[in-house]
């Protein structure tokens, strides 16, 4: 194989990894602004707390039971930062935006600011402003061709990411509870009076939105090792981006919006400048809503979630 | 009629007490305005200094009052290492007339954003570790630094590159601030100019962490070293991944890679050969920073690279003010100004005719089993 067909190959790699990351926290943004119409700006803050929740559960796994096989400390990760984080969605719903069901758009927009704002420095307060390292539960092990390499932990993000899309796929086109989103995406009030209770439907949108995000700061931390209070701000804009771009209220918009976000930022950065990755990002933005303001997979009347 | 209740008569001469020791009560207090990174992603460093300077205000009020009744206390205020953010801190420093004067910031871009408003106000501002070569550059008169600058650092590891470790192929990366850039672009310059090729000179952003595209393209350009230029949560970063990609030159960086939480975060077998300068002397090494660093750990936890340069800055500035006896600024900027040997717990500091610590000297240190060890002392060439 030639090298520029390989360097090629391990960007595309490298892109697309990031992609799924993107996609994970797109589908939350996604899914609320699809029910309740709202862009929740503090769900970057919630995928945050999901890496912070990870390295909690490294420290406590640790300190109780010694050395595992890395799938048994993985799967135990996933499950403590998706319950917490779960938590964390529905009671940030309960207190911030519940109460604010009936008043005007922009009123929940800013409350969701400052949710994002409390949670930055709470955690900054809990657990030190200090980068925090992350250690290395998943081994690094990596196959390789030629100069491609692809590592376990790359695979375990594709794996997870694709598990976690078909199953959200499923649960939203077959699961009374997603047929119940769909309805109240579709027209509130007419949900309401087929006997949907909105409050639970809404409930349960946050509870897999943050979930999803927090699956995202699992990966996000063992991926890249360390762990930040501030790292939800940059992702959380990013996977907005993806989630606008793919189409808001559209759930396979998404997850095309992040992966595609994460391989055209991928490859700009390595074939023109990473001085201007951010740029690629936000001009890949600004095309597609200037060519078509609904986002690539959106609606003009959308069939939201 | 409303009954009389004695206890709103308590409450009215309370409250016109407290009107009057407000009003008629001077307050002798002089402060020292300090800005820094207090929150944001550089948080860490802006407490490190913050904390370095609180023992300096500490211990100055223990030796006694400064003259008259008063006390010395910290003003200090959040800059998020934002230049915009630098600039409303130092209006409201300066629009508090018992601020005799100002140490900060610590980024070179918000410190150089600030220093023109310190200049106007006529106010004496320290920075205990902005290096970039600019701000001195300037002509403002009320700008002093205790740190050794760019122009020295950057050149001082280019020959050290180039005489002592043979390397004559590199790629430059740095993280597009003032200081970043213009730390890896004095490197640069000088690598050039010895003879040594650049492969690639990229920036990335701070706060990312995602840098496989660019470490895959400079890996096709083989470099035998990485120099750096910004601060230590991306370096940790680019070590980690740049090692998966299989890119195994060496990292090199400045005084703001310099930290033992790089190589906890780039774990000390991947971080382990990574070069740094810094200015002045390890603090540890130093016999007089040792009691300092000791009375710092006891009270606060590790040390942060910076925190022994804040608590030299605090105390220079406020010898300044004993000496000028009042809190007027240009009486204390005068006082600075006249500043001879002060003996910190770093050395000895001069300043010399643009503000720039006389003092220039950089270590060079190297990762070794986990630890930055000093490898030797570079005297500056002459500018």
């Amino acid at each position: 194989m030639n090298a520029a067909l390989e360097l090629f190959i391990q960007q595309l790699i490298n892109g697309l990894t990031l992609g799924m990351v993107y996609a994970l926290i797109a589908l939350g943004y996604t899914m609320v602004y699809g029910v309740i119409q709202l862009i929740n700006f503090a769900h970057g803050e919630v995928f945050m707390v999901g890496a912070y929740l990870a390295l909690t559960a490294i420290w406590i796994l640790a300190a109780l039971a010694g050395p595992l096989p890395f799938w048994v400390s993985f799967a135990a990760l996933l499950v403590f930062s998706m319950a917490g984080s779960a938590l964390l969605g529905a009671t940030i719903e309960k207190v911030a935006y519940k109460p604010l069901r009936n008043s005007p758009r922009l009123t929940a927009l800013i409350t969701s600011i400052g949710v994002s704002f409390f949670l930055q420095n709470a955690v900054m307060l809990i657990y030190r402003s200090k980068e925090q390292s992350v250690p290395e539960i998943i081994p690094h092990v990596q196959v390789s061709l030629g100069r491609i390499s692809f590592s376990l932990i790359q695979g375990v993000i594709f794996l997870t990411s694709i598990g976690l899309m078909i199953f959200l796929t499923w649960f939203v086109k077959n699961t009374k509870l997603g047929k119940a989103m769909r309805a109240l995406a579709e027209d509130p009030e007419a949900a309401c009076l087929m006997g949907i209770s909105v409050d639970r439907v809404i409930r349960v949108t946050f509870i897999l939105g943050s979930a999803l995000a927090s699956v995202a700061g699992v990966l996000f931390a063992l991926y890249y090792g360390s762990v930040n209070f501030h790292d939800g701000y940059l992702a959380g804009l990013k996977a907005f981006t993806a989630a606008v771009f793919g189409g808001i209220g559209s759930i396979p918009g998404a997850m095309l919006g992040g992966v595609l976000l994460g391989v055209f930022e991928g490859l700009g950065a390595g074939y023109i400048s990473s001085q201007w990755k951010d740029v690629f990002a936000f001009l890949l933005l600004v095309a597609v809503l200037i060519s078509k303001p609904s986002g690539l997979l959106g609606e003009n009347i959308p069939e939201k979630v | 009629m409303r009954t009389f209740k004695p206890r709103s008569l308590v409450i009215f001469f309370v409250l016109l007490l407290g009107a009057w020791t407000n009003g008629f009560a001077k307050d002798e207090t002089v402060y020292i305005g300090l800005a820094a990174p207090l929150t944001g992603d550089q948080a860490y460093i802006g407490i490190g200094l913050l904390q370095g300077a609180q023992m300096a205000v500490e211990d100055a009020n223990i030796k006694g009052p400064v003259f008259g009744l008063s006390g010395i206390k910290l003003l200090a205020l959040d800059d998020q290492h934002n230049p915009t953010q630098a600039v409303l801190a130092a209006n409201r420093l300066i629009s508090d007339p018992r601020v005799a004067g100002i140490v900060g910031h610590f980024n070179s871009s918000c410190t150089k954003a600030a220093s023109a408003i310190y200049h106007e106000a006529r106010i004496a501002q320290i920075t205990p570790a902005s290096t970039n070569p600019e701000i001195s550059r300037q002509g403002f008169d009320t700008f002093f630094r205790m740190c050794a600058t760019d122009d020295v650092q950057g050149p001082t590891a280019a020959h050290f590159v180039y005489d002592r470790l043979k390397i004559r192929k590199i790629a430059v990366i740095d993280d597009k601030t003032t200081y970043g850039k213009g730390l890896a672009d004095e490197f640069e310059k000088k690598f050039k100019a010895l003879g040594g090729t650049v492969v690639s000179h990229d920036g990335i952003t701070q706060g990312e962490k995602d840098f496989a595209p660019l470490l895959t393209k400079i890996r096709s350009l083989e470099p035998e070293l990485l120099y750096y230029g910004g601060v230590y949560p991306e370096l940790s970063l680019l070590i980690k991944q740049s090692r998966k990609l299989g890119l195994h030159a060496p990292w090199m960086g400045g005084d703001g890679i310099f930290d033992v939480t790089l190589i906890k975060l780039a774990t000390p077998e991947l971080s382990e050969g990574t070069f740094s300068t810094m200015l002045g002397v390890d603090p540890r090494s130093f016999p007089r920073a040792r009691d300092f660093v000791a009375r710092y750990e006891a009270r606060f936890g590790e040390i942060g690279s910076f925190s022994a340069y804040a608590y030299d800055t605090v105390n220079l500035l406020i010898e300044a003010i004993r000496r000028a006896g009042t809190s007027d600024r240009e009486a204390v900027l005068r006082e600075v100004r006249n500043t001879r040997d002060f003996q910190g717990v770093l050395g000895t500091v001069n300043f010399d005719e643009k503000g720039d610590a006389v003092n220039q000297s950089v270590g060079i240190y190297k990762v070794e089993n986990g630890k930055f060890v000093f490898l030797e002392e570079a005297k500056p060439e002459v500018r």
